[in-house]
C-alpha cells in the first residue's frame, strides 16, 4: 500500500486485508459466484463492471486463489514525504508496507526497472510491481514515474502499482492514467479531519509544514479528490486503513462507507503495530494495536459494507516472491548488474508459463465450485468453527507448525468453508540464535491463534501440541498434503459427530 | 547565512528536491547543506523549506545553531515521555 505510509519504520504491517469471496469462487467472470460459501458480498461483487473483475482475478494480492500461483514485487525509489503519521518514524521503512526494522534498499529508477525485469524473467509468475515504501512515491514523482514509464514501455506484461498517503495524488493522476497502471492505493485512516489529528501531526503543503486539525482537512480533501479523479479515469482504487484502538476503529465503518460509495474496489484494514522501541509517537504513547479478534470483528462488520480481502499478507517493500515468501536474497543490485536479460525471450517464457497457470487455476475454480454446490452434512443450525491452516500455497496442507510464518484462517460452518484472513505467526523455531526465546514467541504464535478452535499442518511438535490443547486449540497433523478446503469441512464434520458443536455447548461456552 | 543538516539526518531525501537553491547534496554519512549556496530561502519563500519538510527533530540548525524543529516540535512526543521510553529501553 502505499504508504501513505509507505516508508516509515515500520511500525506495522500488512497484516491482513479484506476479501472478495465472489472472485474466489467464480468460475468465470459472468456467472457470478454459484458457490454456497460466498456469502453476503456476492451480489457487491456482481455489481462490480466486468472489466474490473477481470483485473482482480488474476491478481496476486487480492484474488485468493490467484495468489497461490502469482506473485508479486516491490521496489522502493522514492524515500521522501510529504506527511508524518503517527505510526511511523521515518528512519525505517513505511509502516503500511514494511516489518519493523527492516530497512529497504532505495534504487534508482535505472536499477528498479533492472531489478524488476530480472525477477519477472527469473521467476514468470512475477506479474505486478508496486512501488511502495520508504516514502510517498507521489511526493517524488519523477523517480516514480520515470520507473513507470520505462516499465511499461521496456516490459509492457508487466501490471504496475502504486500506493500513496494521497496528499500529492490528485496532481498525479493525470501522468498515472498515461501508464500502465494496475491499481493505485491510497492510505485514509480517516475521513474526519478531527480524527485525523490524532493521526497526523503534520503535513508539507504549499511550501509550508502546517499542524493540527487544518492539515488533517487539507489531507483528506486531496485524498477523496484524488480517488474520485482515478476513478472518473478508470483506475482501481484500493483504500488501506491502518486500525487504531480508541481513535478511528469506530470511525472506519464511515470510512468504508465513503470510500465505496465514490467507487474504490476494496477496502483493507490493517492493525495498528506500535511499540515504544520504534520511537513513534503511539509507540512511545503506549497506543495499543487491535487483537486479532478486534480486527476481524471490524473486517466483518466493514464486509456487509465493502468487498474486503483478507488474504493478503503483509510484505516488505522490497520483497520479491511468491505472496509471503521472500527470496530478495536472489536478486540484490550486485548480483543483478551481472546477469543478462533477454527480455523479448523471457516475455515469450512468461506467456506460456501464464497461460499454464491460468489453465489450471480456471480448472481448480471450476472443480471447487462444484464441490461447493454440495452442502456439508450438518445440521443447518450448527455453529460456525474458525480454524488456522499452515501452508506455503497451491491450496494444500503443507507446513510443519513450528515453521510456519503465518496462518490462513478458514470458517467451516453449515453453509461451507469460507477463507476469512491471514494472521501473522511469530516463528518460534527458525533453527537460529534466536531460539533462546523460544517459550515466549510460541505463546504469541498460540495467541496470534485466538478464536480459532483447530490448526491443521503437515506435523506439529511435542511442546506446541500440548500449549495448543491447553489454549483450547486441537492440534491436527492428519491432513498433511491434502486440499485445504477439504481438509477443513472434514475436521468440522467430525467435530460436529463428536458433539462438540451443538448449539448448547455453544451458549455454555458463550 | 546558511543552514546545517547535521548527524540525526536519516537520509529520507525530503529535503532534496524543495531546496529552491539547489543547496542541499547527498553524501555520506548523511545529506549536507552547501553553505555558499543556501538562501536561507530568501526571497522564495518564508520558511525554510528543508525545515518544514524534514521529519526529524534536530536535523537542521539554523545560522545560530538553534535546532529549527526543536524536540517535540513535529511528533508531538512529551519529552518526558521520550525520556521515559527512552530509559526503559536502556534498561533492557
Ligand atoms: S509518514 Fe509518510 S512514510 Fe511514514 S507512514 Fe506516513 S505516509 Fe508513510
Ligand atoms: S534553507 Fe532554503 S536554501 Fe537553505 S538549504 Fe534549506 S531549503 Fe535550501
Ligand atoms: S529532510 Fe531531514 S532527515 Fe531527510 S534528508 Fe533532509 S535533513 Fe536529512
Amino acid at each position: 500500500m502505499t504508504c501513505a505510509l509507505l516508508s516509515c519504520k515500520a511500525i506495522f504491517k500488512e497484516v491482513k486485508q479484506m476479501q472478495l469471496p465472489v472472485l474466489n469462487d467464480a468460475p468465470s467472470a459472468k456467472s457470478g459466484c454459484s458457490a454456497s460459501s460466498c456469502g453476503t458480498t456476492d451480489s457487491q461483487m456482481d455489481t462490480l463492471p466486468d472489466s474490473i473483475r477481470e483485473k482482480v482475478q488474476n491478481h496476486p494480492c487480492y484474488s485468493e486463489d490467484a495468489h497461490h500461483y502469482f506473485a508479486r514485487m516491490h521496489v522502493a525509489v522514492a524515500p521522501a514525504c510529504n506527511i508524518q503519521c503517527h505510526y511511523c518514524n521515518r528512519k525505517y521503512d513505511c509502516a503500511n508496507e514494511s516489518r519493523p526494522g527492516v530497512v529497504s534498499e532505495v534504487l534508482t529508477p535505472d536499477q528498479a526497472v533492472k531489478k524488476t525485469m530480472a525477477v519477472a524473467a527469473n521467476i514468470p509468475q512475477m506479474t505486478v510491481l508496486g512501488i511502495a515504501g520508504p516514502g510517498d512515491p507521489l511526493a517524488n514523482p519523477e523517480k516514480t514515474f520515470e520507473t513507470f514509464r520505462r516499465l511499461s514501455q521496456e516490459a509492457p506484461d508487466i501490471k504496475l502499482c502504486v500506493s500513496t498517503n494521497g496528499l500529492a495524488l490528485p496532481e498525479a493522476v493525470e501522468e498515472l492514467s498515461k501508464h500502465n497502471i494496475d491499481h493505485v492505493t491510497i492510505t485514509i485512516n480517516c475521513v474526519d479531519p478531527e480524527v485525523g489529528a490524532k493521526i497526523y501531526p503534520w503535513i508539507y503543503w504549499n511550501n509550508r509544514r502546517i499542524k493540527g486539525v487544518k492539515a488533517a482537512k487539507i489531507l483528506i480533501e486531496q485524498q477523496q479528490k484524488g480517488l474520485e479523479m482515478l476513478i472518473a479515469k478508470g483506475i482501481l482504487v484500493k483504500v488501506n486503513s491502518v486500525m487504531i484502538p480508541g481513535i478511528n476503529d469506530e470511525h472506519l465503518a464511515e470510512v468504508s462507507r465513503v470510500v465505496k460509495s465514490k467507487g474504490a474496489f476494496l477496502h483493507n484494514v490493517m492493525p495498528l503495530i506500535a511499540e515504544a522501541e520504534h520511537g513513534t509517537f503511539f509507540g512511545v504513547m503506549g497506543q495499543r494495536g487491535p487483537t486479532p479478534d478486534e480486527l476481524q470483528n471490524l473486517q466483518d462488520s466493514c464486509a456487509g459494507d465493502m468487498n474486503m480481502m483478507r488474504h493478503c499478507r503483509q510484505c516488505r517493500a522490497d520483497a520479491v516472491g511468491m505472496l509471503g515468501e521472500d527470496r530478495g536474497d536472489e536478486f540484490t543490485m550486485d548480483k543483478i548488474e551481472d546477469m543478462e536479460i533477454d527480455y523479448q525471450a523471457a516475455m515469450e517464457k512468461r506467456k506460456l508459463v501464464h497461460q499454464a497457470i491460468q489453465a489450471e487455476m480456471d480448472s481448480k475454480r471450476l472443480e471447487k465450485a462444484q464441490k461447493a454446490a454440495v452442502k456439508p452434512a450438518v445440521a443447518p443450525q450448527t455453529r460456525p468453527v474458525l480454524m488456522a491452516v499452515a501452508t506455503s500455497g497451491q491450496g494444500v496442507i503443507n507446513v510443519h507448525f513450528g515453521h510456519a510464518k503465518e496462518f490462513l484462517i478458514y470458517e467451516a460452518s453449515p453453509e461451507g468453508v469460507r477463507f476469512i484472513s491471514h494472521r501473522k505467526a511469530d516463528q518460534y523455531c527458525g533453527g537460529d540464535v534466536s531460539c533462546g526465546e523460544t517459550e515466549s514467541t510460541l505463546q504469541t504464535t498460540i495467541r496470534s491463534l485466538a478464536g480459532c478452535e483447530a490448526v491443521l499442518c503437515s506435523k506439529v511438535g511435542y511442546e506446541p501440541w500440548e500449549m495448543l490443547e491447553q489454549a483450547g486449540i486441537m492440534p491436527n497433523g492428519e491432513h498433511a498434503m491434502e486440499n485445504i478446503e477439504e481438509a477443513v469441512m472434514a475436521v468440522y464434520l467430525e467435530m460436529a459427530k463428536a458433539g462438540k458443536l451443538d448449539t448448547e455447548q455453544l451458549r455454555a461456552s458463550a | 547565512m546558511a543552514v546545517k543538516i547535521i548527524e540525526l539526518c536519516t537520509n529520507c531525501h525530503a529535503c532534496l528536491p524543495v531546496c529552491p537553491s539547489h543547496a542541499i547534496y547527498e553524501t555520506k554519512p548523511h545529506f549536507m547543506v552547501d553553505p555558499k549556496k543556501c538562501t536561507e530561502c530568501e526571497g522564495d519563500f518564508a520558511d525554510f523549506q528543508c525545515a518544514s519538510i524534514c521529519p526529524i527533530e534536530g536535523a537542521i540548525l539554523n545560522a545560530l545553531g538553534e535546532a529549527i524543529n526543536p524536540p517535540g516540535s513535529l511528533t508531538g512526543i512529551p519529552l518526558e515521555k521520550m525520556a521515559e521510553a527512552m530509559a526503559e529501553l536502556q534498561a533492557h
